[in-house]
């Protein structure tokens, strides 16, 4: 009776032990993490055997992108992935190049409300941020490899994704300063213009190619005045199609150019002050202020109530709407510098217009994260609890269970000898 | 200080005369309206129906980005205006100078040239097939010849070339050996009494000024 109980014992045990051993393991390997190198341990560990059934990380910042594609990796081969991190910052950088052929990119950052920033390339530390709103927006002139944003203990990085291809800019109007020195700041700047200038009936001064209006040849138009409305038909296409055009001085008063304008060109307001010194040294010039501004227009430049520069998207194209028309008094009288920020204003205004003709710098997504909270969540989706507590002590094939089994075992076999029993 | 003669709008086209102290600076007074009336004839510039005279050493030279300059007399600069011109040429300014005399020989042409080389660099001859002689009238021989030339006045030479001092492929200064300031240096009016008009030139000067 006893052999036979010991038996059952034995029997029972083992079905148990097979039951167990066949059913999905929860016995878990549990490890937690606070920074990307003991993350980078952990994997390892992790991946090795044992196995475990489930893994968390406690981010105090997003884990990179090969950490996060190891994570993803782990996930596939059935181990429960989750991560939480409470104060990890959602911080994030678009770089795109500028329209520029000085070059440099414009770096879209954004972070939140009121925290401070930092923002470097290879070479080192660019400058530091106050971050308004959630978002800035940096111009920089030159920058070496990724651009980094770094917000507490986290990392955005993000990289040119092109490079600019030149393309011309070409200038319609009647001959006069401001062609003259619009172009010729262009022109020190680095674009390449080709100019049509009408000077007489029928008589125009001609440089370069200026009637190739497609965006193969042609980043911008500008037309500086409202002689330029013979070319409106060939500007509203080549708009349409994706090139920039900048509407200058009291070029939008003519009827067959109204159509593009952000806005209306208003009666010509003189120069608010006779002198370029000081800080804003155009309010010495006069300007066409830009009134009935379109619904879908953005003011770019106000000043006293006035809107004097706006910008509005028509077709595939932008059209830049710029009210001075004497902008070259700035360059030749102005104080300090002037010629250089006259160039640089020109160069500016064309470049919020421009076609941007382009060529994807190879591997340049490859260098970091744009938005690595959001890559995350994308990854590893949304945050979950730690696992640890509710996995410890969790049951599984442990060494009393073949010691339990051994016993009833042995107990019976020791019986059958000692009565004799095979 | 420049001495402004008449209201204008900033995008009109203004004939401006420097006035330095050394020398006649105002030897052609009959130029500058004669220039004046062959731009509105020949062409749609808005221009402004008088010139201004402007000092080489005052600030106003840089309201005007074309600048003649002329005389009989030796030219020295004074330091203020030697400053004043260079900032000029150098923010894009073209100068525009005339030996009245006609003499290469002459006090103003060996000043003249002398204080132009002091103050932006040596004028260089210009090839004859530069755009200048086409901006607007095509002169396909170079500069057209003036009448104080044919004549033998001065010193006695048909000059082929004008001079310049380049900045970049732009002229900076024009130099001129021709005595333009002798053959435009009627009234307007007279033009008429003219068969071919040799003013034309002039057309030239301020488009290329305008354009290039």
């Amino acid at each position: 009776m006893l052999e036979l109980a010991a038996r059952c014992g034995a029997l029972v045990l083992l079905a148990f032990m097979i039951v167990r051993s066949a059913a999905p393991r929860d016995s878990a390997v549990v490890r937690e993490r606070t920074d990307s190198r003991a993350l980078d341990a952990a994997l390892n560990a992790w991946t090795l055997a044992p196995e475990p059934t489930s893994v968390h990380v406690t981010a105090a910042f997003a884990p990179a992108q090969k950490e996060r594609e190891w994570l993803r990796a782990l996930a596939r081969a059935g181990v429960r992935v989750s991560w939480s991190g409470d104060s990890l910052p959602a911080t994030a950088i678009e770089v795109a190049a500028r329209a520029d052929p000085a070059g440099g990119v414009r770096a879209y950052v954004a972070a939140s409300s009121g925290s401070g920033a930092m923002l470097s390339d290879a070479v080192g530390l660019i400058d530091t941020l106050d971050i308004t709103r959630g978002a800035n927006v940096l111009a920089l002139r030159v920058t070496a490899g990724a651009l980094d944003l770094r917000v507490g203990d986290q990392h955005a990085r993000a990289f040119a994704p092109d490079s600019l291809l030149p393309r011309q800019v070409v200038v319609l109007g009647r001959a006069g300063w401001e062609g003259k020195f619009a172009m010729a700041a262009l022109e020190e700047r680095g674009w390449k213009v080709s100019s049509r200038l009408r000077v007489g009936p029928n008589v125009f001064v001609t440089e370069g190619a200026p009637l190739a209006l497609d965006t193969a040849r042609t980043a911008a138009v500008i037309a500086l005045d409202s002689s330029a409305a013979s070319y409106a038909s060939a500007i509203a296409r080549f708009e349409r199609s994706g090139g920039g055009v900048v509407l200058a001085g009291d070029a939008p008063q003519a009827p067959a150019l109204r159509a593009l304008a952000p806005g209306r060109a208003g009666t010509r307001i003189a120069a608010a002050s006779l002198s370029f010194a000081g800080s804003t040294p155009r309010r010495a010039l006069g300007f066409y202020p830009v009134v009935g501004l379109a619904g879908d227009a953005v003011p770019l430049e106000s000043r006293d109530g006035y809107t004097i520069a706006a910008a509005r998207r028509v077709g595939a194209g932008r059209v830049v709407q710029l009210g001075y028309d004497d902008t070259w008094r700035w360059r030749l009288a102005g104080t300090g510098d002037a010629p250089g920020a006259h160039r640089d204003y020109w160069s500016s205004v064309v470049s919020a217009a421009a076609y941007r003709a382009t060529k994807p710098v190879e591997g340049a997504s490859r260098l970091g994260d744009a938005a690595p909270l959001a890559l995350l969540y994308a990854d590893l989706g949304a945050p979950g609890t730690p696992l640890a507590a509710a996995l410890q002590g969790a049951p599984g094939l442990r060494w009393w269970m073949f010691v339990a089994l051994a016993l009833p075992l042995l107990s019976e076999w020791a019986s059958r000898r000692l009565r004799g029993a095979r | 200080m420049g001495k402004r003669l008449v209201t204008r709008t900033p995008t009109t086209f203004t004939f401006a005369t420097a006035q330095y102290e050394s020398g006649d600076w105002d030897s052609a007074p009959l130029v500058p309206p004669n220039i004046i009336d062959t731009i509105a004839r020949y062409t749609e510039i808005a221009v402004t129906p008088a010139g201004v005279i402007v000092s080489l050493a005052s600030p106003d030279l840089l309201r005007y980005p074309l600048v003649y300059l002329t005389g009989h007399l030796p030219v020295r600069f004074s330091d203020a205006e030697r400053r004043q011109l260079r900032e000029f040429l150098d923010r894009g300014g073209m100068l525009f100078v005339d030996d009245h005399n006609h003499d290469v020989d002459g006090v103003f042409h060996k000043t003249a040239t002398e204080e132009i080389t002091r103050t932006i660099g040596e004028p260089k001859m210009l090839p004859n097939t530069h755009p200048l002689y086409s901006a607007f009238f095509k002169f396909d021989e170079g500069p057209p010849t003036t009448s104080h030339e044919l004549n033998g006045w001065g010193d006695n030479l048909v000059h082929k070339n004008l001079f310049a001092v380049m900045r970049e492929a732009r002229i900076a200064v024009l130099y001129s050996s021709k005595d333009y300031s002798s053959e435009w240096g009627y009234h307007p009016d007279s033009k008429r009494f003219q068969s071919v008009d040799n003013t034309k030139f002039a057309v030239n000067i301020v488009v290329y000024a305008l354009t290039a």
